[in-house]
């Protein structure tokens, strides 16, 4: 093979070769803008779909059933910045801290150092762990606690408590509610709603049969002595120490079952009590028997009730109630805001770690020789010099996080629930509240005209939330860099 | 000495000092509050620790609650094609496959595009975009990484399916495919910006003496940089189907709360997730029922295959970054 | 003062070096006659070094007198700044580093598992090759080191940190902007800050690890006298690459090569009539 044909041959594969690369770079762009694409797609149709849903009365106004016109986002905004916040104030200190021992406080013993190793691998896994187990997690561990408090059971009041008060409220004649403190284990008589295992003076174990009301006797024959009307009442007796809830069937049976440890309903008001008025007065709450006279000077109405009117829905029952101050408090944490935030701070802890570790290997090394030639002490070191230097990343980090924790929706479904809406105002730690990502999962998927367009509204919403997020990242960025500068 | 001149706060004072003399802070006191900053940065430490005992010894303990029924047969769990927990009543059926081929086959499209699409960007931007196009193309991965999972699923829902698979084929209104893409679409700024850190990991040497050879831009791509980097590119991958799997918003959205036990990927499909907080969201989860147990029964499935998936791609990356560290 | 005096003149003149001296019975050692033999600063006996199974320094003994310029010398990687950061425990801080021997300061074994770190370093001050300020203002860079270690009023504290910036002759090009940032300043200025900080904090031995390596010749000269009128009363060691700089500014001088000590004496005799075959091939110029 000749000198001249070597060098031909070779030629050729150049301009093929160059072409090859120059075509795979064209590819690599058309591929790469499809990214653009997306993001621009997406934007446009959640725009489209959601742009003039926005007023102020959808930013203040809450969820309503079957009227998406007047549905807002007030609650599931505040919501938000609420649960985000919890979760920032726990995993923020926690995730530094973890920082600066991984990377500060490098021990010399080699068992320490396994410690340091096994720490750091497993961050780096938690981090891929999804989030959905977490949510699991909040719901066994915060929710629940374990079951470690009571055993678990749906609906109970919780055993440590602090920051509520209970009441029973009642209607009087006069149409105005009065209300009384419930004490704890004050329990009494009780209106049975759902069905129950009882057990007979024969030690027979059985399930009551609850029959609507007294026209509907005829279709419960054959079951008389194992039924009772919805909201008969159950009278609490002790039976060799134990408190047991004690009925009488309409077949004349009577049956007994546990009181549990928790507020009974209380159903009937047999004797005058003090009571509290609407306007905070406290009186003595008149009862009369359905025979006597019905008062007619309603300021006495207003005092009275009738205490066995044979109608289940005049007779003198009083519901329970709770008022809760701001502390209100219990464990376990149950379905509340404060489950919520700590799930989040799990979720984003790994996170927060990560990103405060390289904001704390970004600070030279020189400047921590200085701090330590001068004879300061490891965690002087790290406080004056180490995260004063740091602080731009790890914030920028740390907000970066709360903006994934501000978006996620399944470990608030799972520890929340899909609150949609509360009558109540977010008053205390242990209270429910809607979510913005909630709302908008629960939206989507609403059959109802409209709601789609709401679930849209809100993502906007939501996606102007992260900018402003993002933005404040990028200022507190901004404004560290020009004061070191000076 | 210097102490009594120092005392006369002036100008002067300042030249009679021979070295400072003035009462020595013991160091007791700072060596004693680091004691205590160090006891309280190893209960920050243990936390995570105690996140990944509390995952592993909730999921065992309440899953045995599961598997503990009469009615349960561990093995049929594992092995069973049917699932009809939290569904209509009649025969119980709890195979765990159907969701487990939901959730994989989900997974398989969202890898078939985040991989590739994610690759290419990768390289693109590690080697051949400009900076005007890297000034664009970078926050826009942002944007798309920063956007939370549920909106991508309602993406998938009202948008992905009407107008971009209905109009082909007889896709249902939830179904597997729209549910994969929206899922790629989450993955694509992580294989990307991990892929793209494993290619700019590779050390400048290795390309220069490549160029230095006569290669062309793609030559040197894919036989120089792309084998170098390639544990580093595995690991991205490894890292992007954990997050695939792991994936719930979309699906509970998107896929639709159907089992299914198919190769059909135009049929709702209910992913591990999806029958999570499908159970979540209707607000059955009566504690200790068997649809309660169930819960953490999948959970369990689910943590095992997204862990040990990170796992190893954590211990793939470890490896390539130690090799040019 | 003026640059056009030799170092030697100016040495002589101590009254007129800086207004900051101390009275005359500080002063001790006579700069033209290094007093042989002078107390001894630090005493180091059959020293070992490692970083993890590497050894760096092979039993080395030496000793440094007081308030004298000793200058460590040596190619790159002989071990004479691993040395150097034994002396006040730098070493410490990286994890794998072990070492045997003993370092005494003081009459004390510093290697010691009890020793005081804290108080060490305050009383043996360190200087980096590389300007390493604080991003803080010029006044909290000085102070850091006295706030640290002194019960120290206010007013004591503003005295202090003009004395030190006067010590380090930096008080005229700084006093107007004490609050701004360290950082605004030049690499030579940087450097005289970190010495100004080192000796702040009060310390009796002054470590400099190639304190010029990486500034310009005006600066390395400025420094160069600095180091020269410190050592009326802080015992002084100095690392460095630059031989030049080892002959114009150190007492004494230490040869090291492959992590043992070839030489050490008078800076004079090290240079102008060396002992050792090596020693003599590496200040001429031979390898290094």
């Amino acid at each position: 093979m000749s000198e001249s044909q070597d060098t031909q041959r070779e030629y050729r594969d150049d301009q093929q070769r160059k072409t090859m690369s120059h075509a795979f770079s064209v590819l690599c762009l058309v591929i790469s803008s499809t990214a653009v694409v997306v993001v621009t797609t997406l934007l446009i149709s959640i725009f489209m779909t959601g742009g003039n849903w926005i007023d102020l009365e959808f930013l203040t106004a809450n969820h309503r059933e079957n009227n998406p016109e007047e549905s807002g986002i007030g609650q599931a905004i505040i919501g938000s910045i609420v649960i985000c916040a919890i979760c920032g104030i726990f995993a923020l200190p926690i995730g530094v801290g973890t920082a600066i021992f991984l990377e500060e406080f490098q021990p010399r013993n080699r068992y320490l150092r396994l410690f340091h190793g096994l720490v750091q691998l497993n961050i780096n896994n938690l981090a891929g762990v999804p989030s959905i187990v977490y949510g699991i997690l909040g719901l066994t561990a915060f929710v629940y606690m374990f079951g470690f408090f009571s055993s678990i059971r749906v609906n109970d009041q919780p055993e440590y408590e602090i920051g509520a008060r209970y009441y029973y409220q009642t209607k009087t004649l006069g149409g105005s509610y009065v209300k009384f403190p419930a004490k704890k284990d004050y329990q009494p008589t009780l209106a049975v709603t759902g069905s129950k295992w009882v057990t007979d003076d024969q030690g027979n174990s059985f399930r009551l049969v609850i029959v609507p009301n007294e026209n509907a006797l005829s279709a419960y024959q054959s079951r008389l002595d194992r039924a009772i009307v919805v909201c008969s009442i159950a009278e609490l007796v002790e039976q060799e120490g134990e408190k047991l809830y004690k009925i009488e069937t309409i077949g004349g049976r009577e049956v007994t079952f546990p009181a549990e440890r928790s507020y009974g309903q209380f159903s009937k008001i047999l004797e005058p009590i003090d009571v509290i008025g609407s306007d905070g007065e406290t009186f003595q709450l008149n009862v009369i028997s359905k025979r006597d006279p019905l008062p007619t000077d309603p300021e006495i109405k207003n005092r009275t009730v009738v205490a066995d009117s044979p109608d289940p829905k005049r007779r003198s029952s009083a519901s329970i109630f709770r008022e809760t101050n701001w502390f209100h408090f219990h464990l376990p944490f149950s379905k509340s805001v404060l489950s919520a935030g700590l799930t989040l701070a799990l979720v984003i802890l790994p996170i927060i770690i990560i990103a405060s570790q390289e904001a704390i290997r970004g600070v030279p090394q020189t400047l921590r020789e200085a701090a330590y030639g001068m004879g300061a002490t490891r965690w002087q070191v790290v406080r004056s010099t180490v995260l004063p230097s740091a602080t731009p990343g790890i914030m920028t980090g740390a907000i970066l996080a709360m903006s994934r924790a501000i978006g996620e929706a399944a470990p608030l479904l799972a520890v929340m629930g899909g609150v949609l809406g509360t009558t109540l105002q977010l008053s205390s730690l242990m209270d429910k509240t809607p979510v913005l990502p909630v709302t908008i999962f629960k939206w989507a998927g609403d059959v109802n005209d409209g709601y789609e367009n709401l679930s849209a509204a809100a993502i906007i919403i939501l996606l102007v939330i992260l900018l402003l997020m993002n933005s404040v990242a990028i200022w507190i960025r901004y404004r560290y860099e020009k004061k070191l500068a000076k | 000495m210097s102490n009594d001149s120092a005392a006369t706060a002036d100008n002067a004072a300042a030249k009679q000092f021979v070295r400072p003399d003035f009462p020595v802070r013991s160091s007791a006191g700072s060596k004693r509050w680091q004691a205590v900053v160090v006891v309280g940065l190893i209960a920050c430490s243990m936390i995570s620790l105690l996140t990944t005992v509390g995952i592993i010894l909730m999921l065992v303990f309440e899953s045995s609650g599961f598997f503990a029924d009469d009615q349960i047969d561990i093995w049929e769990f594992l092995t069973g094609t049917r699932w009809t927990i939290g569904q209509s009543q009649g025969q119980m059926y709890y195979g765990i496959w159907p969701l487990l081929s939901g959730t994989l086959r989900i997974t398989g499209i969202a890898m078939l595009i985040a991989l590739p699409m994610g690759l290419i960007t990768a390289i693109y931007l590690s080697e051949y975009a400009t900076k005007r196009v890297r000034s664009i193309l970078k926050p826009v991965l942002e944007i798309l990484a920063g956007i939370p999972t549920v909106v991508l699923g309602f993406f998938a829902v009202k948008f992905i399916t009407p107008y971009l698979l209905q109009p082909f084929a007889d896709f249902k209104t939830f179904n597997a495919t729209s549910a994969g893409i929206a899922v790629g679409i989450l993955c694509l700024p992580l294989v990307t910006s991990l892929a793209e850190d494993a290619l700019q990991a590779v050390p400048r040497k290795l390309r220069e003496g490549a160029y230095g050879l006569g290669s062309t831009r793609l030559e040197v791509t894919l036989k120089v940089v792309l084998p170098a980097a390639l544990s580093g590119i595995i690991s991205a991958f490894l890292l992007a189907l954990a997050r695939a799997i792991g994936e719930t918003m979309v699906v509970a959205l998107a896929a639709g709360s159907t089992p299914t036990y198919t190769l059909d990927p135009r049929v709702p499909s209910q992913t591990m997730t999806g029958f999570i907080v499908e159970t979540f969201k209707s607000e059955s989860v009566v504690p200790g029922t068997l649809s309660y147990y169930s819960i953490y029964a999948v959970a369990a499935v689910l943590f095992i295959l997204t862990f040990l998936i990170t796992l190893i791609g954590q211990i793939i990356r470890m490896r390539y970054r130690e090799v040019y560290d | 003062m003026s640059k056009t005096k030799t170092k030697k003149e100016k040495v002589a003149s101590t009254s007129d070096v800086t207004a900051a001296d101390p009275p005359q019975s500080f002063v001790q050692a006579d700069a033209d006659m290094p007093a042989e033999p002078a107390v001894t600063a630090i005493e180091i006996k059959d020293f070992n070094a490692y970083y993890g199974d590497f050894q760096a320094i092979h039993n080395i003994s030496l000793t440094i007198p007081e308030k004298q310029v000793t200058a460590f010398i040596g190619p790159s990687g002989c071990g004479k700044s691993t040395l150097l950061k034994w002396c006040n425990r730098m070493n410490d801080i990286v994890p794998i580093a072990h070492s045997t021997g003993s370092i005494q300061i003081d009459n004390r074994n510093i290697l010691d598992r009890s020793t005081d770190v804290v108080d060490l370093r305050r009383k043996v001050g360190m200087v980096f090759q590389k300007a390493n300020p604080f991003p803080k203002s010029i006044f909290d860079n000085i102070a850091y080191g006295p706030r640290l270690h002194y019960k120290i009023s206010r007013d004591d504290l503003h005295g202090l940190v003009e004395w030190s910036l006067k010590k380090a002759a930096l008080w005229d090009e700084v006093k107007d902007r004490l609050k701004s940032s360290a950082l605004g300043l030049s690499g030579g200025q940087q450097q005289r800050l970190c010495i100004a900080r080192a000796i702040a904090t009060g310390p009796q031995i002054l470590l400099m690890d190639e304190p010029c390596s990486a500034l310009d010749p005006a600066s390395t000269s400025r420094i160069e006298d600095l180091i020269f009128e410190l050592r009326e009363q802080f015992t002084i060691v100095i690392v460095t690459h630059n031989m030049q700089q080892a002959s114009r500014c150190s007492d004494r001088t230490a040869f090291f090569y492959e992590g043992r000590i070839v030489e050490d004496g008078l800076t004079e005799q090290v240079f102008t009539n060396p002992s050792e075959k090596q020693t003599e091939d590496y200040v001429t110029g031979k390898f290094g």
